[in-house]
């Protein structure tokens, strides 16, 4: 009896759990497919009575939606390709320097994901802003990277420690140059902690709004489509953009879920 | 030697690009971020304390402080609490745990900026908790929510809540799992409770693990900006948003840097206290 007792407690706080974890999601699709009647009144419906596609419609049709979209597809591309670019080879290096070295410099680049934005975003707006590099893509990859880099080093060092060095030895070994070791061995030995890597740096940069909205002065991304929209008091254009910009980040995510551990988080989620 | 030379070559070349793209892009901007806050606007005198004393002239500064205070300390203690209540029920669900830990970690998919729309769902002056409020017949007109009071602070700290428990329970959860079974099957033979057993071997060796996210959240609490931006805007600024709006609005790099500088100050105390405590423990141990 006590036993089921305790079970039934322990059930009953995870229903309570996944329904204030559950609701705002719900609340925004459903949002984004009820019509303004349903919604815009003092007392808005909670269920899915008529679900209409019209937000989608203007969504699709409107054209207010592409550019956006293009700008952060393009740009979360390209800032996972420079991440990798950059991080592969450095990671590796710190997987193999000695202890002490590893440990200082990880400390270095965990230190570079805890400084407030807002004091990188504006000396960076201001020289972008004289570079001419204002409002374009290059400019934006350039600042995600800030972010981005720290986050894919981490998650490789990781990565390449798990590669021991007899692998390499062997390798050199049966003549295989240092250069081709790297190649040919240890990096398609990597390749499945990359993708991972990779796949967190196109979210973080696809996610991005601080940046974005520091060096945007009249192309939007996405994430700040989705907050002019908010501060219009659009409900609905709100929630079909929030939603669209979600969708990605959740499959991804889902699909990541067992690579999804403390330490690659830390500092990527914040307020 | 050679071969030395070249096999450290080649590491150096690889690492190269990193670290100038840090020094570049986060190194000195950061640097020049702290300069900047220490110039003075007019006859650009370094250093020189004007920004700061012009901040703290501004009416939103010290609310903004406040909030930024405010946020962090009862946020970061909410988020733990809740943090390892939910760690704890993942452990004991054994039917569907699966399912519940996907719901469960679905905020860790939804992009800040989105929580924040999701939030302005709930408690806009038209949102479903009024309506629900008016319905019980708890209150006859509509609370205004977003507007600046300590019901504002209320509704920040839910959605920081709502986006950021699920980080920090799978750091509880990874500590939780490295707990040995065998130590609390040894206490539960001695006739120990589940609550003694929580308190005097769980809670014990989870302390590193705490430690961590205390320090991880405070940080990340102290940079709170998209939520507030959004949810609430000038009616509740934080120093993050406070910093955005000298520059963005009233075009005072100046004191926009003060307050960021101010932040990273506060962020490096945090920091650096959390690495000596650290050090401190490490040398009482050896």
């Amino acid at each position: 009896m006590r036993r089921m007792h305790r079970v039934l407690w322990w059930y009953g706080w995870s229903v309570l759990v996944v329904l204030f974890t559950f609701f705002p999601v719900y609340l925004m699709v459903k949002i984004s497919l009820s019509s303004p009647t349903e919604v815009l009144t003092p007392h808005p419906f909670l269920g899915l009575p008529a679900m209409t596609g019209e937000h989608w419609r203007t969504l699709l049709t409107s054209g207010t939606l592409w550019p956006p979209l293009g700008k952060s597809f393009a740009v979360a591309c390209w800032t996972m390709l420079g991440a990798v670019g950059l991080a592969t080879p450095a990671a590796y290096v710190l997987a193999r320097l000695p202890p002490t070295w590893k440990y200082g410099l990880l400390l270095g680049l965990f230190a570079s994901r805890m400084v407030p934005e807002v004091g990188i975003a504006l000396p960076i707006a201001v020289r972008f802003l004289s570079w001419g590099l204002v409002d374009t893509q290059v400019g934006l990859v350039l600042a995600h990277l800030i972010k981005v880099l720290p986050l894919v080093t981490w998650v490789l060092v990781g990565t390449f420690e798990t590669i021991p060095v007899e692998v390499e030895e062997a390798a050199q070994v049966d003549g295989c140059h240092r250069l081709a070791v790297l190649t040919r061995v240890v990096f398609p030995l990597a390749a499945p902690g990359v993708a991972v890597a990779a796949l967190f740096a196109w979210l973080e940069s696809w996610n991005e709004f601080t940046y974005a909205l520091y060096l945007s002065l009249t192309e939007n991304t996405l994430p700040l489509q989705t907050y002019y929209y908010v501060t219009r008091g659009n409900w609905f254009d709100a929630a079909t953009y929030a939603t669209l910009l979600t969708v990605p980040v959740m499959i991804v995510t889902a699909s990541l879920q067992r690579y999804l551990k403390a330490g690659y988080l830390t500092g990527a989620v914040q307020g | 030697m050679p071969r030395l030379l070249q096999r450290y070559t080649l590491h150096g070349l690889m690492l190269l690009p990193l670290c100038v793209y840090l020094v570049v892009f986060t190194g000195l901007p950061l640097l020049s971020c702290v300069v900047v806050s220490f110039t003075d606007a007019a006859s650009h005198a370094f250093p020189s304390w004007n920004n700061y004393l012009a901040l703290v002239s501004l009416g939103q500064f010290s609310p903004a402080l406040r909030n930024t205070l405010w946020l962090t300390s009862v946020g970061v203690s909410l988020e733990i609490l809740c943090g390892l209540g939910v760690a704890l029920i993942l452990q004991h669900v054994v039917w569907g745990r699966a399912v519940v830990r996907t719901i469960i970690l679905t905020p860790l998919g939804v992009p800040t900026i989105v929580a924040g729309v999701m939030f302005t769902y709930l408690f806009g002056s038209t949102g479903y908790i009024n309506a629900f409020l008016q319905r019980l017949g708890v209150i006859d007109i509509p609370l205004d929510w977003l507007g600046g009071d300590w019901h504002s602070l209320g509704v920040l700290l839910g959605a920081e809540l709502w986006k950021v428990t699920p980080m920090v329970t799978l750091i509880m959860l990874a500590g939780l799992e490295s707990i040995p079974a065998s130590a609390l099957e040894a206490a539960a033979v001695d006739g120990a409770s589940g609550w003694r057993r929580f308190w005097y071997i769980t809670l014990p060796l989870l302390r590193p693990s705490l430690t961590m996210a205390v320090v991880l959240r405070a940080i990340d609490a102290f940079r709170i900006f998209e939520l507030p931006l959004l949810l609430t805007g000038k009616s509740l600024p934080v120093l993050g948003t406070l910093a955005y709006s000298e520059y963005y609005e009233y075009d005072n790099p100046f004191t926009s840097a003060a307050a960021a500088s101010l932040l990273l100050g506060m962020i490096a105390l945090c920091l650096g206290g959390y690495l000596l405590v650290m050090a401190r423990r490490q040398e009482g141990l050896s």
